[in-house]
Formats: C-alpha cells, sequence, structure tokens
C-alpha cells in the first residue's frame, strides 16, 4: 500500500512539475495538491511501520516546487500579445486592397433619417 | 401569418430602416479571450473591435475590425493572428466589402466578400493553402437573401437594436454569409442583468444566440449569450460560447471612443 501512494505521489509530482513550466501552468494544481495528498498518506504508513521516508520527502520537495512556481505564475504573470508586426502589415495591406476595390463598387450611401429612426426603427423582434 | 411576418423581418432587418445611432468612428473594445481547459478558464487571446472611417471618391465609410492574437505565452504552440473586417454604411451597417484573413497555426485562410445589394449577390474570393503549401485563389458568385450581411456587420448591427423595445423571449434572426454558406443566426433577448466588468459594474441585455441551420454552436439554449450594456452604446461585454470541442468566453478590458 505504502509503495503504491509513494509512485502515485512521484507520477503525479513530476507531471505537476512538467505542467507547471509550460504556458498550462494552472492546471498544475490538480496532480500538485494530490501528489501532497498522496505523500501524505504514503508518509503516515511509514511512520506507523517505521519505514524509511526519503522518498517520500522528495515527492513533498517535488510537489511543493510545482505548486510555488504554479502560484507564482498566477500572480505574476501578465497576459501580454507578442508580436503584432506581422498583423499590423497585413491589416495595412488590407486597408490599400480594399481601398481600390470599393473604387469600383457602386456605392449608394442613405443619408440618416431623424423621423425614420424614430418611427421605422422597429426592428422585427419576435415574440415566441 | 407566420411566412408574412418573416418576410416583414427581412425588410426591417434590412439596410433600408435600421439606422445606426450606436456606433461611430474611432471607437476601441478590447477583450481577453479564455477558453476551458480541464475546468479551468485559461485567457488565450486578446481580441480587439475597432471602427475607423475610410473615405473614397463616391463614399464615406464605416470600417468595421476585429483582431485576434494570442498570448506570448501561447505563440509557441498555436498561433493565432486573425483578422476580420468590413466596409459599411455609416448610417445602416450595410456591408460592402467584407475580409476574413485567417492564420492560425499553420492554417492560412482568406476569404473576401464583394456585396452587390442590387442584385442580391456575393462575389467570393477564398484563398487558401493546398496540401504542398501553394496558395491558390478560387472565385466565386454566391446568391444572396436581402438584408444578409457578413459576421461582423452582424455583431454591429445586433448592437443597433433596439433591445429596450423587446420583451424577455422574443426573437429576431438574421442572416450571415459566412464561408459561402448562408446562416442564419438568432438572437432572443432573455433579459436585463446586472454583471460585474473591467469597465465597471454593467446592467445589460442577455441576448442568447444560436445558429439555425449550422451545428458550430453547441449546448443548450443559455450556453451562447451576449452580454450588451443596457445603454445607448450598447457595448458587448460579456460573451460566452459553446463549440465542439469546449466552451470559452470574451471579457472586456477596456472601452474606448465610444458615440454615447
Amino acid at each position: 500500500m505504502r509503495r503504491l501512494f509513494i509512485v502515485l505521489g512521484f507520477v503525479a509530482a513530476v507531471l505537476a512539475l512538467v505542467i507547471a513550466v509550460t504556458p498550462l501552468s494552472q492546471l498544475a494544481f490538480i496532480p500538485g495538491v494530490a501528489a501532497l495528498v498522496f505523500a501524505l498518506i504514503a508518509f503516515y504508513i511509514s511512520r506507523r511501520k517505521q519505514y524509511p521516508k526519503k522518498s517520500i520527502q522528495l515527492i513533498f520537495l517535488l510537489s511543493l516546487i510545482s505548486l510555488v512556481l504554479t502560484t507564482y505564475k498566477a500572480v505574476f504573470t501578465t497576459a501580454q500579445v507578442g508580436n503584432l508586426e506581422e498583423l499590423e502589415l497585413k491589416e495595412e495591406a488590407s486597408m490599400e486592397d480594399s481601398k481600390e476595390l470599393l473604387e469600383n463598387l457602386d456605392i449608394k450611401i442613405e443619408e440618416s433619417d431623424p423621423e425614420l429612426i424614430e418611427t421605422e426603427d422597429i426592428d422585427g423582434w419576435e415574440s415566441q | 401569418m407566420k411566412h408574412l411576418f418573416f418576410v416583414a423581418l427581412l425588410l426591417f432587418s434590412s439596410m433600408h430602416f435600421a439606422q445606426n445611432t450606436t456606433i461611430a468612428a474611432g471607437e476601441k473594445l478590447t477583450f481577453t479571450a479564455s477558453y476551458n481547459m480541464s475546468g479551468l478558464m485559461t485567457d488565450i487571446a486578446r481580441v480587439t473591435m475597432e471602427t475607423g472611417k475610410v473615405t473614397t471618391s463616391k463614399a464615406t465609410l464605416l470600417h468595421l475590425k476585429c483582431t485576434a492574437a494570442t498570448f506570448t505565452k501561447w505563440d509557441n504552440f498555436f498561433k493565432i493572428r486573425d483578422l476580420y473586417e468590413s466596409y459599411v454604411s455609416p448610417s445602416s451597417l450595410t456591408p460592402y466589402l467584407h475580409n476574413r484573413d485567417i492564420n492560425e497555426g499553420s492554417y492560412f485562410k482568406f476569404m473576401q466578400y464583394t456585396f452587390s445589394h442590387k442584385t442580391n449577390s456575393v462575389k467570393s474570393l477564398m484563398r487558401k493553402k493546398n496540401g504542398s503549401g501553394v496558395i491558390y485563389d478560387k472565385n466565386s458568385e454566391v446568391k444572396i437573401n436581402s438584408g444578409t450581411r457578413d459576421i461582423v456587420s452582424t455583431i454591429y448591427h445586433i448592437r443597433t437594436l433596439s433591445i429596450h423595445k423587446a420583451k424577455p423571449g422574443d426573437v429576431q434572426t438574421f442572416k450571415v454569409i459566412f464561408d459561402n454558406e448562408e446562416l442564419v443566426i438568432s438572437v432572443r433577448y432573455v433579459d436585463k442583468e446586472t454583471i460585474p466588468t473591467a469597465i465597471g459594474k454593467k446592467e445589460c441585455y442577455k441576448l442568447a444566440l444560436s445558429l439555425q441551420n449550422s451545428t458550430v454552436l453547441k449546448g443548450a439554449i443559455n450556453d451562447n449569450l451576449l452580454y450588451l450594456t443596457a445603454d445607448a452604446n450598447k457595448i458587448p461585454v460579456y460573451a460566452k460560447f459553446k463549440i465542439a470541442v469546449g466552451n470559452g468566453e470574451l471579457k472586456i478590458t477596456s472601452a474606448t471612443g465610444l458615440k454615447n
């Protein structure tokens, strides 16, 4: 039983550490907390039966590192947009192309009629 | 009677009657898009909605531009740089030209719609990468119904609706051309609700959206919601959606250059 919890603890702690360094770091809380729980159970069994606790201490250490890292990233990392130069160039090029196209279109803009706004802005909501 | 009402609805939602007293050039709305990953909402991208003025020799048009860009931490995994834009009539938001430029990871697609409202048709240009990475063009002409808009002008058009006249449960439908197909978007007014947002606590019109002839939007009737502020600007402050691969939400972070 003790061995099972140690194995589960190790797997969860390593998984938490791996996830903690990826952009999905928030998800590391789940395996991190699970690793702590497994380690606590294994620690309790080991203390009762006088078994060595070195491996359990390692699980505690790994899961704590992952949880601290995850918390740090969640608190101090602000979401920032990366390089938008490509998008801005695309926007400019698109604007130029669109202007050319619009010049060749037959556009008739209807002028706003204030009376029309009051009387005919019915929209057409249909009761269900 | 039902058909008669449908025809009347089409007429009312067409370009001739609806007037824009909500949106002006110079407006900029910024949102954070989040996606549900294993139960945790994770911020993945910044979405902006901007308006501007474009002058040609014939007319002055309103330029509606929406962009989406993933946050830096996601760029190495799945980089998104999308541009959706429409050139519309400033008074009725009738679209004349629509561009959709999608760059998502290795996926690229460009769609351009040139509207001809006299002939109720759209000239469509699709630019895509084939299997070997070569970009090719495909031109086609799509027949549309009167009042059909593109996706961007439809979103802005929803903001110009007289929602204050609607009763909870009332529905409006809109025809939208997307990927050369005409979709029908149904907008149901749910009720008013006050929600906290980054720009303050706002009383909002809660609208439920659904697609009548498409399976893109999933979930129950209240899984795809749009909250517009219950004021003259009708700013979209919050939206939540459910699609085949999960669910997400859009939250406003800033709003500048508002008309009212």
